[in-house]
């Protein structure tokens, strides 16, 4: 399991998605939750650096456990996620200081992402408000901003919920360039003025 | 009430009468339709000490809410009932249009029980049903029987029928129910359970529109799931190209295509009778159910002109299972068992087991290995219950205990294995071992992660992480059953386009996660209808040579299934005790407690109520109303 974390955590790391150390990883395993250690780097996690403890309760894990431990037990509690990126995707980030919604314009996550919802709290961090509304959004979709602060997404796998981070980056990334560019997008997807309702 | 029709239609054969029922809204919402529908209704009325060839078995053809709409591979239906073969809640499915039809008859579920004095058939269409009398039928194989009732000269031209062969007739516990003449309500021997109730067949009529609550959400829901399956391989190529059986070479590649009985995992002759063989030697074109994009079914060329088949399934267990190698041997074993009406997993693995007893000096009437003639002999016999054929008749499980070798039986629950051997994929094992219906690919098919990487792929030779994946495919499979789509749409879809599909169709909001709820519930109450009876722990086991005997050669070699480890783990995840029953916390999370308390065995409680009589109508069901159509 170690290789898996350390595996996705130096993509993340490499791609620039997180900081030396922001961001952080979890799997749910039945009723425990296997989490990266607070302070840990993404880009270079050894051993002791991916801790365990309960989806429910606390036990001594939690004494090393993310910072964030409370919003990934929410997201285990209220979807059938199994896996948690947590990451600050700059491009995505950018953009959820703008808008409401990040609608893609790209081919790859038109297909898989459709719309990603931005939802705001006061406390970006280990706040009972984030713990309610970033659940309730990855009921709907699997991967949500939190504005100003970065992307939580849900997977099967640690690779999956890594994906849709990557994908949603890019897409970020693709729109910042367009509106760089400036002009007028052409549109080639059949149906994309529905996507805000997806 | 959009997506679903909000009415079940009582059949009772013995007397005649018909009678609707509307559908109680809170168990559409709860177990939507098909498998869930049909599995509420059977734990409802049907208790477990009921004989399931008795009268008072239930016979439950359900649809679901996505059925007869444009969601890609939802022209499905399921029937459940309690299975013959094995005795657990059991449900099969399958596609063609029948299920649409049905649906179309303004039903959500049609429910038959009792037994008629004389052989009929049923005919439903959107005003009622009649019993028919349906003794010039008797006897006649199963496409015969649907083409004499919705074929060129039939009285039903156009509607869709399914009906049962001699091996249904004669209460053979392997037989299946043909639908069309060529799909197959196949597993658990519940053609005997239609031949039990002197029903030959039913005739499905109905042409209402089925509507959906927000037809623009919807149509966009399926535009944009229809491009995930024209865009991924599996189901815009691999299966539209080669169907079913190009799992054939892969699996055989990977040591995990069982042969002979199961003791090896590669067959060299394998590629004789292989998906590109196939193609590249009868196929003639594709075929489709109803409103399906993959089209995965063959039409090949055959002796006596075109027919369907054969599928990956039939092609291992009547060809590499039972050592015959030949295509044609396989293409004239299936068509044998598609007119007997024969399930042809459980007909191929048992034929497979009377070889090896055969060979071990166990079974002089056997055959062979590799004896395609056979093969067929003891089909034949089996479906007429002629000679040793009548031992054959009674399934794998019961053949090999009459001989002191019930480990030789490669079955779970009673129900013979499918495709695949675990030992080369120990999720699978672990599938294999906590299927409700006993030995099975479709309650859990873990070749998705394990060998196709979707979606993602993880270890086949490793134990650990199984467990969880696997019931979160348990849900999802259970709540797919209960849509009712072909688990083939999954390889390109996941819950979440499903979700938005439902919400569309039926304006009840669904997120992903509620229908792992749904999968999750009809998952537990099935195991407590199996609980009911005393089923625990020690049968969610594996044949002990699948436990004890390691692989000899080929990429899976040393290999046994390390079961009890991962089903620890996986009772833990689920929310049950060592001994596999629910606890009353997790069983009061899915609505299910009343249902727990009621089980022995279970989170404690009596035995449920006994005796052949139907119990009263289920809680989402009303009193029965007056008759449209037939009765008397």
């Amino acid at each position: 399991m170690l290789e898996e974390f350390q595996r996705i955590g130096r993509s993340l790391f490499q791609e620039g998605i997180v900081s030396s150390h922001g961001g952080n990883l979890s799997v749910r395993v039945g009723d425990r939750i296997l989490i990266t250690r607070r302070g840990s780097m993404l880009g270079h996690l050894k051993e002791g650096d991916v801790v365990e403890t309960g989806v429910e309760s606390d036990d001594w894990g939690i004494t090393l456990a993310s910072s964030e431990i409370g919003v990934h037990r929410a997201i285990y509690r209220a979807t059938s996620g199994l896996a948690i990126v947590h990451a600050h995707p700059p491009h995505a980030v950018a953009l959820s200081l703008l808008q409401d919604e990040i609608i893609p314009v790209d081919s790859e996550a038109s297909y898989l992402l459709h719309r990603v919802p931005v939802v705001a709290t006061e406390h970006t961090v280990g706040s009972a408000e984030v713990e309610k509304v970033v659940p309730q959004a990855l009921q709907e979709y699997k991967i949500v901003m939190l504005r100003g602060h970065g992307s939580f997404a849900i997977g099967q796998f640690l690779e999956e919920a890594y994906q849709w981070t990557s994908v949603l980056e890019t897409a970020a990334r693709i729109i910042a360039i367009l509106r760089g560019l400036g002009g007028e997008v052409k549109e080639y997807r059949r149906g994309s003025g529905e996507y805000r309702r997806w | 009430m959009p997506g679903w029709m909000g009415r079940v239609l009582r059949v009772d054969l013995g007397s005649g009468r018909t009678a609707y029922e509307p559908l109680d809204p809170r168990l559409a919402r709860d177990y939507l339709g098909g498998r869930g529908l049909g599995a509420r209704i059977v734990f409802d009325r049907v208790p477990p000490t009921q004989d399931p060839l008795g009268p008072g078995n239930l016979l439950v053809f359900a649809v679901g809410p996505l059925t007869g709409t444009r969601a890609p591979a939802s022209g499905r239906f399921s029937l459940s009932t309690r299975s013959p073969l094995t005795g657990a809640i059991h449900d099969s499915n399958a596609g063609g249009t029948f299920g649409v039809r049905l649906k179309r008859c303004g039903l959500d579920a049609l429910v038959v029980e009792g037994r008629a004095p004389h052989p009929v058939y049923l005919y439903v269409d959107g005003s009622g049903a009649e019993v028919r009398d349906a003794r010039r039928l008797w006897g006649l194989d199963a496409p015969a029987a649907t083409d004499a009732l919705c074929g060129p000269g039939g009285p039903h031209r156009g509607a869709a029928a399914l009906s049962i062969g001699p091996a249904g007739e004669n209460l053979v516990r392997l037989a299946a129910i043909m639908v069309e003449g060529r799909r197959a309500l196949a597993r658990g021997g519940v053609g005997a359970v239609m031949g039990s109730k002197n029903l030959k067949a039913v005739v499905a009529a109905g042409l209402a529109p089925v509507e959906v609550a927000d037809r623009e959400a919807f149509d966009f829901v399926v535009y944009e799931a229809l491009k995930l399956v024209r865009a991924n391989p599996v189901t815009s190529r691999a299966l539209p190209q080669f169907g079913t059986a190009v799992l054939v070479n892969l699996l055989n590649e990977l040591g995990a295509y069982p042969t002979r009985n199961f003791l090896q995992s590669q067959f060299p002759q394998a590629g004789l009778a292989s998906g590109e063989a196939v193609a590249s030697t009868v196929l003639l074109r594709r075929a489709a159910c109803h409103g399906c994009p993959i089209a995965c079914a063959r039409v090949i060329r055959g002796p006596e002109g075109e027919e369907e088949g054969p599928e990956y399934e039939s092609i291992w267990a009547l060809g590499a299972n039972c050592g015959v190698s030949a295509l044609g041997d396989i293409v004239a074993a299936n068509r044998l068992c598609n007119r007997l009406g024969l399930d042809t997993i459980s007909a191929g693995g048992t034929v497979a087991c009377a070889m090896e007893l055969y060979e071990a000096g166990a079974f002089s009437d056997g055959a062979r290995f590799g004896d395609a003639e056979g093969q067929r002999r003891l089909l034949l016999g089996a479906a007429r219950r002629d000679g040793p054929g009548a031992e054959l008749a009674e399934g794998s499980l019961a053949l090999a205990a009459s001989r002191g070798a019930a480990e030789l039986a490669m079955q779970v629950k009673g129900l013979e294995l499918p495709a695949y051997d675990p030992r080369g994929m120990q999720g699978q094992g672990l599938a294999f071992a906590t299927s409700n219906r006993g030995g099975c690919h479709l309650r859990a098919n873990m070749l998705t992660c394990e060998v196709l990487g979707l979606p993602k792929m993880v270890d086949r030779f490793a134990r650990s992480g199984k467990a969880g994946l696997l019931i979160v495919i348990q849900h999802s499979s259970a709540a797919m059953d209960s849509l009712v789509v072909c688990k083939f749409a999954g390889f390109a879809l996941s819950d979440e386009h499903w979700a938005r599909m439902l919400s569309a169709a039926t304006g009840v909001d669904y997120a992903t996660q509620d229908l792992q709820l749904v999968g999750e519930r009809v998952y537990n109450l099935e195991r407590l209808y199996n609980l009911r009876q005393g089923w625990g722990r020690e049968r969610d086991t594996l044949p002990r040579r699948l436990l004890e005997t390691p692989v000899q050669g080929g990429p899976a070699a040393g290999r046994v299934v390390e079961l009890q480890p991962m089903l620890d783990e996986y009772y833990r995840f689920r929310g049950w005790d060592r001994e596999g029953r629910p606890s009353p916390a997790k069983l009061k999370a899915l609505g299910l407690e009343t249902d727990g308390a009621a089980t022995a065995g279970g989170a404690a409680g009596p035995p449920g109520p006994g005796g052949a009589a139907p119990g009263p109508a289920g809680p989402g069901v009303a009193p029965a109303g007056p008759a449209r159509k037939g009765g008397a």
